[in-house]
């Protein structure tokens, strides 16, 4: 177990961090915001703990807590910009933002490395808090699944018309999307970059979207579990590929491909998919094979309103008996 | 309205809600036009008209959902024309769409609940607390909107596995889960069949009992005659009459709207 946990810590550190990125941006995506600014949150929380440690002496976990502040500020200020953006042009502005800070990064000269980035950011953060940090996190995360709080996350990204007649405010909701995504952005470029004491231009840039958004596909966007699905496997694979050498990269996307086009709701959405079938089944032999549990009159199918758009002569005709009737009564 | 109406004797009170010289237009398109209206307390109000006269339209309005281009809305003789469509649940507004909006991801407990918690959230009631928020639980207003509509046994089931009219009982449920002071339903029963809609009149007509104001949009004359207290027709996105059940399909300008639209498709 201790060999284990030796000789594959820096899996585990990265399983960690990419969960925490995950969730960053899977918790807008099932608000319905797609929003991949959590990458974007990710270099200025590890950038800026790092900056925090080497320039002003702070502890790692004290770092940490501002980074994730800064970022979620910053995710507030970016949302009140363009949460009224919607689907394709809210995720082109959120990627534009990841972009910026990039370049930023490269930038920064002294501040933050230039191409070199940053090293030596020596701490007393240790693995142990790290996992700690992400078990609260994903906790919190797993509570926003349950309840009241689940029913209208699922109205705001479903049907954000309905939500608001329900007495949801879909704006904060939206809002809220983007500050949370901000500091679990933040959470998991600070605690990454404490652990592996440095960070670079190459370790920020489009590829974090690209990983996060594999992890959530394969694994599921519509639940905690699902990232850690994803987590697991896509910081797991590449280690357990590298053996097939060359063909890892066509492996690799083949799984994703697949996932995507088959598996929509991801490797967790068939688990889901199944207690449901299994309710069913359970629910079908209580009620000794019938489908319906009480005897229910058949119903008919909307016949007219949506496609003959106007009363027939038949039914105008019934205007007009209903009026001789209600003479008569 | 301040005359008997049926036998119904309908004091002169501050309406529930009114809505005065109400326009709604999209583009050149005069969806409503000029409406005024009043829905008084421990009424089911109706609306008939042909298809496209600005019927869900003038709810989308009252609702919030849909911007004035003009006119004014007052509830409890309070204007509110300037408020989010969110803060209409707070004051005691529910509503059902025209089209089944129900959440696919929730079974029908869950979706009812919905209308619950926004009951639970409104400023005039005391807040739950968050460990009540976070506890998965049934909320009394569910189990009795589930009982009132005819829902027990559907409980677990998911709105995909759910006929039709099973599908518009549930969203009915969501609504007076709510436990509002004003109910708009905007076809509740279209794709119903004769028994199920004798149902849900009987249901409406309890809810008026105890006092719950209602606007019905239905385009099944019988039924609102069976179930409305006051009716307006609207055209074009004018109301062109309003009166008793009886009076309204029996003017003529009501006549002419049904049967004068054929008349001109046909020409
Ligand atoms: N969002 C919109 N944009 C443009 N035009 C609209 C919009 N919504 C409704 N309309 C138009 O406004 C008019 C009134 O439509 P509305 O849906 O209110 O009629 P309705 O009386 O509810 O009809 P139905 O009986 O078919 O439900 C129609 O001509 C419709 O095409
Ligand atoms: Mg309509």
């Amino acid at each position: 177990m201790i060999a284990f946990y030796d000789t594959n810590l820096v899996l585990i550190q990265a399983t960690l961090s990419g969960l925490v990125l995950a969730l960053a941006i899977q918790v807008p995506l099932r608000m319905g915001v797609f929003s991949f600014a959590g990458a974007g949150s990710y270099g200025i929380g590890a950038y800026l703990s790092a900056i925090l440690v080497l320039r002003q002496g702070m502890p790692g976990p004290v770092a940490i807590a501002v980074a994730v502040l800064v970022a979620a500020v910053i995710g507030l200020l970016l949302g009140l910009l363009i949460f009224k953006l919607n689907g394709l042009y809210l995720a082109m502005a959120t990627v534009a933002f990841d972009l910026i800070i990039s370049v930023i990064a490269i930038n920064g000269g002294d501040l933050t490395g230039a191409s070199t980035g940053l090293y030596g950011v020596l701490t007393d953060f240790t693995t142990g808090q790290m996992f700690a940090l992400t078990v609260l996190v994903v906790g919190l995360v797993a509570l926003s699944e349950r309840g009241r709080m689940r029913r209208r996350v699922d109205a705001v990204r479903d049907d954000p018309e309905l939500a608001a007649s329900l007495g949801i405010n879909v704006r904060r909701y939206r809002l809220v999307a983007f500050v949370v995504s901000g500091a679990l952005g933040g959470l998991a470029g600070g605690m990454n970059v404490m652990v592996r004491t440095a960070i670079g231009p190459l370790d920020i840039g489009f590829g974090l979207i690209v990983l996060a958004l594999t992890m959530i596909v394969v694994g599921g966007s519509r639940s905690w579990k699902g990232a850690v699905i994803g987590a697991v496997i896509f910081t797991w694979l590449p280690d357990v590929l590298a053996v097939i050498g060359e063909w890892q990269e066509l492996v690799y996307g083949v799984i994703v491909a697949v996932a995507a086009v088959f598996l929509p709701r991801g490797l967790y959405g068939v688990i889901v998919d199944l207690t449901k079938w299994l309710g069913r089944i359970r629910r079908k032999r209580r009620t000794g094979g019938a489908e319906q549990p009480v005897d229910a009159p058949e119903s008919v199918e909307p016949e007219r309103v949506e496609l003959d758009n106007t009363l027939s002569r038949e039914q105008g005709g019934e205007v007009a008996r209903m009026a001789a009737q209600s003479e008569v009564s | 309205m301040a005359a008997s109406i049926g036998d119904r004797s309908v004091v002169s009170t501050t309406p529930v809600l009114e809505a005065r010289e109400v326009s709604v237009h999209f583009g050149g398109v005069r969806a409503v036009e000029g409406v005024t209206l009043r829905l008084e307390p421990g009424l089911i109000h109706g609306i008939i008209g042909p298809n496209g006269s600005g019927k869900s339209t003038l709810i989308g309005a009252i609702t919030r959902l849909t911007p004035l281009t003009r006119g004014q809305l007052l509830f409890d003789g309070e204007p509110y024309q300037g408020i989010r469509p969110s803060a209409m649940a707070g004051l005691g507004v529910a509503r059902t769409f025209q089209t089944v909006r129900l959440l696919p991801d929730l079974n029908v407990r869950d979706n009812i609940q919905l209308g619950a918690d926004a009951e639970a959230s409104a400023k005039t009631r005391p807040r739950p607390g968050w460990y009540q928020r976070l506890r998965p639980s049934v909320s009394p207003a569910v189990a009795d909107a589930i009982r009132r509509t005819g829902l027990e046994g559907w409980e677990d089931y998911y709105p995909s596995e759910l006929s039709y009219g099973t599908q518009r009982r549930v969203e009915i449920a969501r609504a007076i889960s709510m436990n509002p002071r004003l109910l708009l339903l905007d076809e509740p029963t279209a794709g119903m069949n004769q028994s199920e809609r004798a149902e849900i009149s009987r249901l409406l007509r309890d809810l008026r009992d105890e006092g719950l104001c209602q606007l019905l949009v239905e385009h099944d004359v019988q039924m609102m005659l069976d179930t409305c207290d006051y009716v307006f027709a609207m055209n074009f996105g004018e109301l062109i009459a309003e009166g008793t059940p009886a009076d309204v399909v029996q003017n003529p300008l009501v006549q002419e709207a049904y049967l004068g639209r054929k008349g001109r498709q046909h020409a």
